[in-house]
This record gives structure tokens, sequence and C-alpha cells, in this order.
């Protein structure tokens, strides 16, 4: 589903992606870890094209996002993205926040796309929000709405840039949640995470970065249980003193 | 104490029609300047966060010219000098017109349009790039990232900047008496000089710009309140 080839990243002359190859297949979930600033935010922003890439080429349901004539617009709507500080459009109802994209993207009538984003809203238990502005929810709720304007275009793929990071500890629970029952439905799935749990629990395979290099791909039994990498080894050991 | 107060001479009859006709050519410049100065206003603003340096620089140098030259200079050139830069086509049609009404409006609107985009450009500086980036995500292009996130959020903030302007614009429609044109300053003062009513004229006259410049500012802050109360 997501291939990258070789894949460089460079902002000015700070290599930030280094010969990135990696696949993740239909319907895994992928968990990216790593410490801060190892490229992991970067990395999965190239694929979606928020990020340009030096060299290399990342492939997404079959296409080139980073070829000069790919329709990046296009592609983008088969590809949700959730940002650690959900980026909610404050001017707008929730309900409006789910049905935009559909509406003008996908050329819904209003009523169709409002039910839709009802269901999406009532899937990730914010029904009753419906008419609220994002100003009025909490980080928790906000974050949930946030996956559900990324699921309205039912992309086959969605990405997660650290969605519990900007929350309090209390609100985590309700957002992994959400992502475990997403994981559950089949739709390929990369997410940024310090949440070693959710990772444990539902993900195919974890990638450990540092310094712009993905140093470990191994499933999560072998990667909490017998990290090959010394830095991977430090990385876990520090979270759990953490 | 030779001094008389008398309105009925000029609230009434013909100086009374050309008041309203003052009145309604005033509102109507006003109107049609503010709806183009508005449009022009964004598509400025459009071309200077475009990326492309040459249409950045045209509004920035377009924007300072607009803004630093006297309007009443801007308004003489339109009426002047512009006509004599068109072909001889374009100065038949402008003659065979009243050509004043629309030179003093082109004159409002671009003078406005300046003012309006550097408006806009302040609010729309104050939506945070990870508003546009999340429109992009979603698979909005550029210009409907622009229309859906960017320009409803920055509108809003840009709405008491525009209110100024709007009044400013409504008061400045009087500069267009320097070129003939029968709005209500040009007609206060044929009334004037048809009775020598010359306190009751103006007076008058100033309450009728006040009365509409308080219309306007009622009307911005309701518009103001209504989106505070819209949530954020
Ligand atoms: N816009 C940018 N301009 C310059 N350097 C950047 C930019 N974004 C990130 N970087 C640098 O790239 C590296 C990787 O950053 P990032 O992908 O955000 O890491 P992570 O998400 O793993 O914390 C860091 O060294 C960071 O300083
Ligand atoms: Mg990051």
């Amino acid at each position: 589903m997501i291939f990258f080839e070789s894949v460089d990243k460079f902002y000015g002359s700070h290599r930030c992606l280094t010969r990135i190859t990696a696949h993740v297949a239909k319907g895994e979930v992928v968990v990216i870890c790593g410490p801060s600033g190892s490229g992991k935010t970067t990395l999965i922003r190239t694929v979606n094209g928020l990020e340009p890439i030096r060299s290399g080429r990342i492939v997404v349901n079959g296409q080139d996002v980073h070829a000069p004539k790919a329709d990046i617009n296009r592609l983008r709507r088969e590809i949700g993205f959730v940002f650690q500080q959900f980026n909610l459009f404050p001017h707008m109802t929730v309900l409006d926040n789910v049905s935009l994209a559909p509406r003008k993207l996908r050329g819904l009538p209003r009523e169709q796309a409002e039910e839709e984003a009802r269901a999406l809203l009532a899937r990730v238990g914010l029904a009753e929000k419906a008419n609220v502005y994002p100003g009025q929810l909490s980080g928790g709720q906000s974050q949930r709405v946030a996956i559900a304007r990324a699921l309205a275009m039912s992309p086959p793929v969605i990405l997660f840039d650290e969605p519990t990071s900007a929350l309090d500890p209390e609100m985590v629970g309700e957002v992994l949640a959400v992502m475990r029952d997403l994981a559950g439905s089949g739709i390929t799935m990369v997410c940024v995470t310090h949440e070693m749990g959710f990772a444990r629990e539902v993900a195919d395979r974890v990638w450990f970065m540092d310094s712009g290099v993905i140093l470990e791909d191994a499933s999560p039994e072998e990667f909490f249980v017998a990290p090959r990498h010394p830095r991977a080894r430090r990385f876990l050991a520090d979270l759990r003193h953490a | 104490m030779g001094y008389t107060l008398d309105f009925g001479a000029i609230l009434s009859g013909e100086h009374l029609r050309w008041l309203i006709s003052g009145l309604r050519l005033t509102l109507e410049l006003t109107l049609s300047s503010w709806v183009l100065a508005l449009v022009l206003g964004v598509i400025l603003v459009l071309l200077r966060s475009s990326g492309i340096k040459p249409a950045e620089w045209f509004v920035t140098a377009y924007v300072e010219v607009h803004q630093n030259v006297p309007l009443l200079v801007q308004v003489l050139f339109w009426y002047f000098a512009v006509p004599e830069l068109l072909p001889e086509a374009g100065r038949i049609w402008l003659n065979e017109r009243n050509s004043e009404f629309l030179l003093v409006m082109l004159a409002l609107s671009f003078c406005f349009a300046a003012y309006m985009s550097e408006a806009l450009r302040s609010g729309m500086r104050a939506i945070p790039q990870t508003q546009h980036e999340a429109g992009r995500a979603l698979g909005f292009g550029y210009l409907r990232t622009m229309q859906y996130v960017v320009i409803p959020q920055a509108a809003r903030l840009a709405i008491p900047p525009l209110i100024n302007y709007s009044l400013l614009l409504f008061k400045n429609t009087s500069l267009a008496m320097a070129i003939g044109v029968h709005e209500l300053t040009t007609q206060t003062r044929q009334i004037e000089n048809d009775t020598f009513r010359t306190f009751e004229a103006f007076t008058v006259s100033t309450v009728l710009y006040l009365m509409i410049s308080f219309v306007i500012m009622a009307g911005g802050a309701l518009l103001e309140r209504r989106i505070k109360r819209e949530g954020r």
C-alpha cells in the first residue's frame, strides 16, 4: 500500500531522512517511534506530500506521490492525516468540519454528507457534539473529531502524527480507543506514537527511527522483547523510566 | 439679529428633490465602489500571497501608490488622465455617457482595494500555517483552501478595519464633487447657491452624512457581535 524507495529529504543542508526504504502492506498497522528530532513527523508528512523529498520514490496505492505530474490533491483524498495539534477549523461546527471535504470534493449533497458525518461522529463517540464549535471541545474530543474528519473521504490509508502527545493524560485513552477500533477495520494505518501499550496491542510492525534512518522494522513482539539495536534498547529503557 | 433659520426652503419642493437625488447618488457611489473595492482587495491579497514574485511586487507597489497619493489626486487622475490613455473608441464611449460617475467610482474602488487588501492580509497572516495544511491534507487545492478555510477566518479578523475603511470610503465619496458628480455635497452647494441658506444647507447634509455613518457603524457592530457569538 505504501512503498518508500530510497527516500532522501533535506532541510537546507541538514539531512533529515536518509535512504528510507520500507513497505506498509494493505490493512497493516505500523507504529513509528524514536527520539524527538529523529524524523518521524517528516517521514509521514512526505507520504501525503506535505513535505517534498530530495530523491527516491513514495508510492501510495499504486501512485507515485512525488511524481511531477501527480495530482496531489486527488491523492490526498485517499490519505487521511491526523495532526498532533488537531488543526480543526475553528470557524465551522464539528459537523461542518467533518462534512466539508465530502461536500466540496466528492460533491455530495449537504444532507447526505451530513448524514455520513453524523455516522462518523457517532463512531468516535461524539454524536452529540455535531453542532458545537471546536473551541468548546476538550483536547480528546477535538482529536476524535479530527479523526472523523480524516475518515470522511473514506481513505484506504490514514496517517497519525503523535495524535495523543498534545493531550492531558486523562484524555489519551479515549483517542487510543478510537484508533484501536479503527485498526480493526482493515484500513491501512501509520501512527507516529510513543504509546507503547497501543503499539504492543494493535501494531503489526514497529519502526524505530533515529537520525533520519529506520533502524529497526520489527514485529511488536521482537521489538519489545528483544530490540536488536542498542539505540532502540536505550529508547525503550528511557520510555519506561519516564 | 438678522438671521432666522429657515429649513423649509431646503426641505421642500425642488431643493428637497435635489437633496434626495444627491443622497441617492452618494449611496450608489458608496455601494458600487465598496463592492468593487472588496472584490479587487481579495484579488490583490490572493496575488500577494500567491508565491509568484512579480505578482507580489506588483501588489506591494500598488498598495504603496494608492495609500500614499492623496485620494483627490487619484480622482482627478482617473477623470482627466485615464481617458487620454484609452483608444479613440473608448474615449468616445466615455464621452457619450456621463462618465464622471463611472470614473470616480473606479478611483474610489482602486484606492480602497489597496486598504482593504491590507486589512485582509493582516487577517490572513494571523491564521496559522497549520490551518492551511489541514485544508491541503484533506485534498483541497491552494485556492479552495483559501476559500473555505483561510479567508473565512481572516475575514472575521479583518472585519473591524474593513468597517473603518467602509466608513472612510463613504465619506470620501464627497470628493466626487471635484469632477461634478451630483452627489450629496455637490447638491448641497447647489442648494446653498440657490437659496443663500448656507447654514441650513450644510446642517442638513451634515445630519445626513452622520446618519449614514451611524448606520454603517451599527451594522458593523452587529456583524462583529454575531460572529463573536458563533464561537471560536
Ligand atoms: N521545517 C523545518 N525546517 C528545518 N528543519 C526542520 C524542519 N522540520 C523539522 N526539521 C528538523 O528535521 C529533523 C526531524 O524533525 P521531525 O521530523 O519533526 O522529528 P520528530 O517528529 O521525529 O521529532 C529535526 O532535526 C528537525 O529539527
Ligand atoms: Mg514529530
